[in-house]
C-alpha cells in the first residue's frame, strides 16, 4: 500500500508542470538504498544522450529552447545521512545535479550539513543565454548577444539549531560574451567583448537579547565591466559602409567598477498567537567608477583626423530602507496587520568628459540628480466570521517625493509628490472541507503617477475555487486588472483579464490525468506623439499606440504504468496568441492612419510543444528511457525576417542506482 | 520635537514588547505541557517519548532519522514537548491507552489552519525568513504549513516539500504556470531557477521600489532592492544618466518577470511602441514634472525600420555613464 501511495504520488508530481523539457526522466531508477558504516546512501544518476534537428530559425530555437546534440548527465542525486544523527563529519549531504556536459541550463546543488555544529549549502550554475534580437529593426539586428552566464551562491551557518548564529556567505556571477556599444557621435552599433563579474561577500549572526530575535548582516558587493574593441582592417560590423570606407582605426576601453557596501538589521519577535512584530532597516553605500577611452582615425582625403574622447567620473546611490510590521490578534477570530515602509534613495556624482579633437573644448558633465524618497502604510483586518466564512479588508497609503534635477543645455530641477490611496476586500469561503472560494477586489487612486504607463485609477478583481479531494484536484481562478491614466494628451488605458483552470486526477496507481487551459487577455491604449517624415521632423500628435493580445495556453499529460515495469507518458502544450482576430497584418486603420502602426497592434503566434516519453525498468538498479519532443514557433503574419521554428529534439538514456 | 517623538515611540515599544514577553511567559507557565492543542478535544497525558510510537508506526519511525526533524531528537537538549512525535502530535499516553483512539493525539488534518501555524511556528519562528508568515498573504488565503510540506512523506529531503517545488508552486498560481510555458520566459521549468530564488512563500517585507507595490511574497536583495539585481548586475547601477522609471517603478515598468510572447519579457512585441507610451510629451508625468520628452526632431522617422528599433542606439537603456540619451 505504501509502494502504491509513492507511486501515486510520483505520477502526480512529474504530470503536474506546465511545460517540462522531456528530459531527465521524473522517475529515478530505484530507490534502493545502501547502509555503508553509519551513514545510508542512496544514489541515482541518469546519463543520457540529446539530440536534435531545427528547420526554420535557428537563432530564435537558441533563443527559446536551445537544447543541443551529446552526451549528458542528465540529473544526479545523491544523499547521504547518518544513521544515529552522531556522524563524524557530517550528518547529511544531498547533491543535486542537472544538464551537466553542456546543456544549456547546467545546475548543481550541495548541502553538507553537521546537526547542531554547521550546515553548508552551495548552488552552482550556468547558463548559455543567447538572444537574436527584437523582430522590427529590418533584419538587421544589432541585438545579439550569445552570452555565457555563470553564478555560485555559499552559504555557511554556524550554530544553525542555537540561539546564536552566525552566517558567512559569497554570491558570485560572472558573464562573458559579446555586448554591444555606441561610439560617441557615429551611427553604428559595435559589438565588444565584455567581461562582468559580479561578488558579493556577507558577514553576519543572529541571536536573541531580552526575547527579541535580532538579525544583523554586513555584505560588500562589487561589480566589475571590462570590455574593449579594436575595429578589424575591414571594418566595424554594424557600421554603415560609408563609415566604414572612412574608418582607419577605432580602440575603445569602457571599464566599469563599484562597490554596494551595505549593512541589514532586522529585529522581530513572536508572542505566539496574539502579538508579533518585526522590523528591518537597510543601508546601503553604491558607487560606480568608470571610465571611458576612446580613439578613431578617420580618413578625409589624403588627411588622417585623430579623435579621441575620454570619459571618467564616479556615481554615488546612498539607499536607506526601513520596515515595521506588526500583527494583533486580540481575540483568536480576528487578525490585524499593520505595516510600514520607508525608502529614500539619492543618485548623485560627477563626471568629466573630454574630447581631444581639433578645435572641441573639454566638456564637464554635473550628474543628473534623483532622489526618490517613498513612505507607505497599510492596514488589513481579517476576520473569521464562523468556521466556513472570513473576511478581510485593508488599506494603503503611499507618499512618494521625487526630486530629479538633469543636466545638459538646461539644467531642469523638478520636484513631484505623488500619493496613492488604495483599499482592498475579500473572503473567504470553506462550505465543506474539500472546497475553497476565495474572492477578492482592490481600488486604487494615485494623484499624479510618475509615468504615463502607470494608473492613476485602477481596480481588480480576483476569484478562486479550488477542490481538494484525495485523487482530484481542481482548481479555476479568474483575474482581471483595469486601469488607465487621464492626461493631457489621452488617456492611457490597460485592460488585462486572465482566466485559468486546471485539473489533476489519479484515479489509480497506474494512471493520472492532469491537464489545464488558460486564456489571458491583454489591450492597452496609449497617446502617443512621434516624428516622421515626410518632410522631415514632422511631429504627429493625436494618435494612439494599440495592442491586443488574447493569449490561449492549453496543457495536458497523461502517464501510465504498464506491470510496473514499463512508464509511458504523453503531453503536449500550446500556446496561441490570437491577437485581436485579423486575418492579415494590415489591420482596421484605428489608432493611427499609418501601416507601421497598424501591423504592431497585435503579435498572434503558435508556441506547441507536444512530447512523448517511455521508461522501462530492467532491473530494480537500472532504467532505459527515451524521449521526444517538438518544438514548433511561428509568428502568424510572418514578419522579416521570419523567427519561425520546428525543432524535433529528442534523448535516450540510462538511470542507475546504486 | 522629532527626537522627542522618536524616544517616546522607542518607550512605548520597549514597554510594549516588555509587558507582552511577560504576558507570554505567564501565559505559557499557565499552560501545563501536558494539555496542548487537540481539535477534538483535550488530550490527557504524559510525555512517553517517541519509541513509544515505533510498535504502531514503524514506517514512520524507522526511516525519521532522515527527516530534518530528527534534530531535536539527536541534540538531546530538548524538552520533550519540542522533540519527536510528541514535539507535534502532543503527549501519547493517551493515545497509548486508548489503542490509538480518534481524538485522543494532535492530528494535523483535523486542525484549523490557524491551529496548524501556530503549532508549526512554536519551534519555526526563530528565523528571519519566516519574520512575515503571520502577515504574508498565504496566511491570509488559508495556506498554512502543511499546504506546501509534508513532515512524513515529503518528495525532496530539504525543506520537506509535498512535491518538487515548481510544481507545488504552480499547482495553485495557474497564470504564472501558463506563463512559463511562454516562447520567452525565466528557465524555471528547465529546473534551471526555482520560484524562492525570487519569492519568499513565507511573507515579505514591505516592497518599496515602486508607490503601492505589493509584497506577492518577492524577496528582496540582501540590500532590499529588486530581487532581479541579484542575476542582474549590471543593470543595478548607480548611473550618471538614470533611466528614473527603471529607478523609481522598477523593472515591471517594462517588463513581465515570468514568461511572455516577447522577446526580453517585454510588455510589447516591438519596442518602439512602449517607448513611444511613455515618451509622448504629455504634461504632469516624468521627472521634470512637465511631461515624458518627445524625440528630438532629428534624425528619428518612425517611418523607417532602423528607427522603430529605440534600443539599437539608445542601446545603454538601463542607465549610461557617458551619454545622457544612453547611446552608450
Amino acid at each position: 500500500m505504501r509502494k502504491n501511495k509513492l507511486a501515486i504520488f510520483c505520477f502526480v508530481t512529474s504530470a503536474a508542470l506546465a511545460q517540462p523539457p522531456v528530459a531527465p526522466s521524473p522517475t529515478s531508477a530505484s530507490t534502493t538504498e545502501n547502509d555503508r558504516g553509519n551513514y545510508n546512501i542512496v544514489n541515482n544518476f541518469e546519463l543520457g544522450y540529446r539530440f536534435h534537428t531545427v528547420g526554420g530559425s535557428q537563432n530564435q530555437y537558441r533563443s527559446t529552447v536551445n537544447y543541443g546534440n551529446g552526451i549528458r548527465l542528465l540529473s544526479g542525486n545523491m544523499l547521504m545521512n547518518s544513521k544515529d544523527g552522531k556522524g563524524h563529519l557530517f550528518d547529511q549531504l544531498s547533491l543535486t545535479t542537472l544538464g551537466l556536459g553542456r546543456d544549456p541550463y547546467e545546475s548543481s546543488v550541495l548541502r553538507v550539513e553537521k546537526n547542531g555544529l554547521y550546515r553548508y549549502d552551495v548552488s552552482w550554475r550556468q547558463n548559455n543565454y543567447f538572444n537574436p534580437g527584437l523582430v522590427t529593426d529590418g533584419g538587421v539586428s544589432f541585438h545579439l548577444t550569445d552570452t555565457q552566464y555563470g553564478m555560485q551562491d555559499h552559504n555557511f551557518i554556524l550554530f544553525p539549531q542555537a540561539k546564536y548564529k552566525f552566517f558567512l556567505g559569497y554570491t558570485g556571477s560572472a558573464q562573458q560574451g559579446p555586448a554591444y556599444s555606441q561610439e560617441f557621435g557615429r551611427a553604428g552599433i559595435q559589438l565588444m567583448d565584455v567581461r562582468r563579474r559580479w561578488n558579493e561577500y556577507r558577514v553576519g549572526s543572529e541571536l536573541q537579547i531580552l526575547g527579541i530575535r535580532l538579525n544583523w548582516m554586513r555584505g560588500w558587493e562589487d561589480f566589475k565591466e571590462d570590455n574593449g574593441f579594436t575595429a578589424a582592417p575591414g571594418g566595424v560590423p554594424g557600421f554603415p559602409a560609408t563609415a566604414n570606407a572612412n574608418l582607419r582605426g577605432l580602440t575603445k576601453a569602457d571599464p566599469v567598477h563599484g562597490t554596494n557596501p551595505y549593512w541589514r538589521v532586522a529585529l522581530f519577535q513572536d508572542f505566539g498567537k496574539w502579538f508579533s512584530w518585526n522590523g528591518r532597516f537597510t543601508y546601503t553605500s553604491g558607487r560606480r567608477a568608470f571610465a571611458l577611452d576612446e580613439t578613431f582615425l578617420t580618413a578625409a582625403g589624403a588627411n588622417i583626423t585623430t579623435t579621441r574622447a575620454v570619459n571618467f567620473g564616479n556615481a554615488q546611490r546612498p539607499v536607506a530602507t526601513g520596515n515595521l510590521n506588526l500583527v494583533f490578534a486580540p481575540i483568536a477570530k480576528l487578525n490585524i496587520v499593520n505595516s510600514t515602509a520607508v525608502y529614500n534613495a539619492r543618485t548623485q556624482g560627477d563626471s568629466t568628459f573630454a574630447q581631444l579633437s581639433p578645435g572641441t573644448p573639454t566638456r564637464i558633465f554635473s550628474y543628473n540628480y534623483l532622489g526618490v524618497r517613498t513612505l507607505s502604510n497599510d492596514t488589513t483586518v481579517n476576520y473569521q466570521l464562523v468556521k466556513k466564512i472570513g473576511v478581510f479588508a485593508g488599506y494603503h497609503y503611499s507618499d512618494r517625493y521625487i526630486n530629479s534635477s538633469e543636466s545638459g543645455a538646461t539644467n531642469t530641477k523638478a520636484q513631484q509628490t505623488n500619493i496613492l490611496n488604495a483599499t482592498n476586500f475579500g473572503v473567504r469561503l470553506r462550505p465543506i472541507t474539500a472546497l475553497t472560494v476565495q474572492l477578492s477586489a482592490e481600488i486604487g487612486r494615485s494623484n499624479r503617477p510618475f509615468a504615463p504607463v502607470i494608473p492613476r485609477n485602477y481596480n481588480t478583481l480576483n476569484g478562486r475555487v479550488q477542490y481538494k479531494a484525495h485523487n482530484l484536484q481542481l482548481v479555476a481562478t479568474a483575474n482581471s486588472d483595469y486601469g488607465n491614466n487621464p492626461i493631457s494628451i489621452v488617456t492611457y488605458s490597460s485592460h488585462s483579464r486572465r482566466y485559468a483552470f486546471d485539473g489533476s486526477w489519479t484515479p489509480r496507481a497506474w494512471f493520472s490525468l492532469d491537464g489545464g487551459y488558460s486564456k489571458m487577455h491583454l489591450n492597452t491604449a496609449g497617446g502617443i506623439a512621434y516624428r516622421a517624415t515626410p518632410p522631415a521632423g514632422t511631429l504627429i500628435t493625436g494618435e494612439q499606440s494599440l495592442y491586443f493580445s488574447n493569449l490561449h495556453t492549453v496543457y495536458g499529460g497523461i502517464r501510465f504504468v504498464v506491470k510496473d515495469r514499463v512508464e509511458i507518458y504523453a503531453g503536449l502544450t500550446r500556446v496561441q496568441d490570437t491577437g485581436d482576430g485579423r486575418a492579415t497584418a494590415a489591420g482596421l486603420p484605428i489608432g493611427s492612419p499609418r501601416a507601421v502602426f497598424d501591423v504592431v497592434q497585435t503579435f498572434p503566434l503558435t508556441f506547441a510543444s507536444p512530447s512523448a516519453r517511455v521508461s522501462l525498468k530492467i532491473n530494480h538498479r537500472m532504467r532505459w528511457n527515451a524521449g521526444y519532443q517538438y518544438y514548433g514557433y511561428r509568428q502568424e503574419f510572418n514578419r522579416n525576417p521570419d523567427l519561425g521554428y520546428r525543432a524535433n529534439t529528442g534523448y535516450t538514456s540510462l538511470s542507475f542506482a546504486f | 520635537m522629532s527626537k522627542f517623538s522618536g524616544l517616546l515611540f522607542c518607550a512605548v515599544m520597549v514597554l510594549f514588547t516588555s509587558s507582552a514577553s511577560a504576558q507570554a511567559a505567564k501565559s505559557q507557565a499557565a499552560s501545563p505541557t501536558t494539555t496542548p492543542l487537540v481539535a477534538s478535544g483535550k488530550p490527557s497525558g504524559k510525555y512517553l517519548g517517541s519509541t513509544a510510537c515505533k510498535s504502531c508506526h514503524q514506517e514512520i519511525f524507522d526511516p525519521f532519522y532522515k527527516n530534518a526533524h530528527n534534530k531535536s531528537v539527536v541534540s538531546g537538549k530538548e524538552p520533550p514537548e519540542r522533540t519527536g512525535c510528541e514535539g507535534c502530535h502532543g503527549p501519547g499516553e493517551g493515545h497509548i491507552e486508548s489503542f490509538g483512539g480518534p481524538g485522543t493525539i494532535i492530528s494535523f488534518p483535523k486542525l484549523s489552519k490557524q491551529q496548524v501555524l501556530d503549532r508549526c511556528l512554536t519551534c519555526h519562528n526563530q528565523t528571519l525568513s519566516r519574520a512575515n508568515i503571520r502577515r504574508s498573504s498565504h496566511t491570509v488565503n488559508d495556506v498554512v504549513c502543511t499546504n506546501c510540506h509534508s513532515i512524513h512523506h515529503a518528495a525532496t529531503p530539504q525543506k520537506l516539500l509535498a512535491k518538487n517545488q515548481t510544481q507545488l508552486c504552480e499547482g495553485c498560481h495557474l497564470n504564472v504556470k501558463a506563463q512559463f510555458s511562454m516562447p520567452f520566459k525565466h528557465r524555471v521549468n528547465e529546473g534551471f531557477m526555482n520560484c524562492t530564488d525570487c519569492h519568499n512563500p513565507h511573507g515579505t517585507f514591505q516592497a518599496t521600489w515602486a508607490n503601492g507595490a505589493r509584497p506577492r511574497h518577492v524577496d528582496n536583495s540582501k540590500a532590499n532592492e529588486e530581487p532581479c539585481m541579484n542575476c542582474h548586475a549590471d543593470k543595478r547601477g548607480p548611473f550618471v544618466f538614470e533611466h528614473s522609471p527603471v529607478r523609481v517603478d522598477g523593472c515591471m515598468s517594462c517588463h513581465v518577470p515570468h514568461g511572455s510572447a516577447n522577446s526580453r519579457l517585454l510588455t510589447r512585441p516591438v519596442v518602439f511602441t512602449l517607448c513611444l507610451e511613455c515618451h509622448n510629451g504629455a504634461g504632469n508625468l516624468g521627472r521634470q514634472g512637465d511631461g515624458v520628452k518627445v524625440q528630438a526632431a532629428a534624425p528619428h522617422n518612425m517611418a523607417n525600420p532602423v528607427y522603430q528599433g529605440c534600443v539599437n542606439c539608445h542601446i545603454k537603456i538601463h542607465g549610461s555613464n557617458s551619454e545622457q540619451k544612453y547611446f552608450r
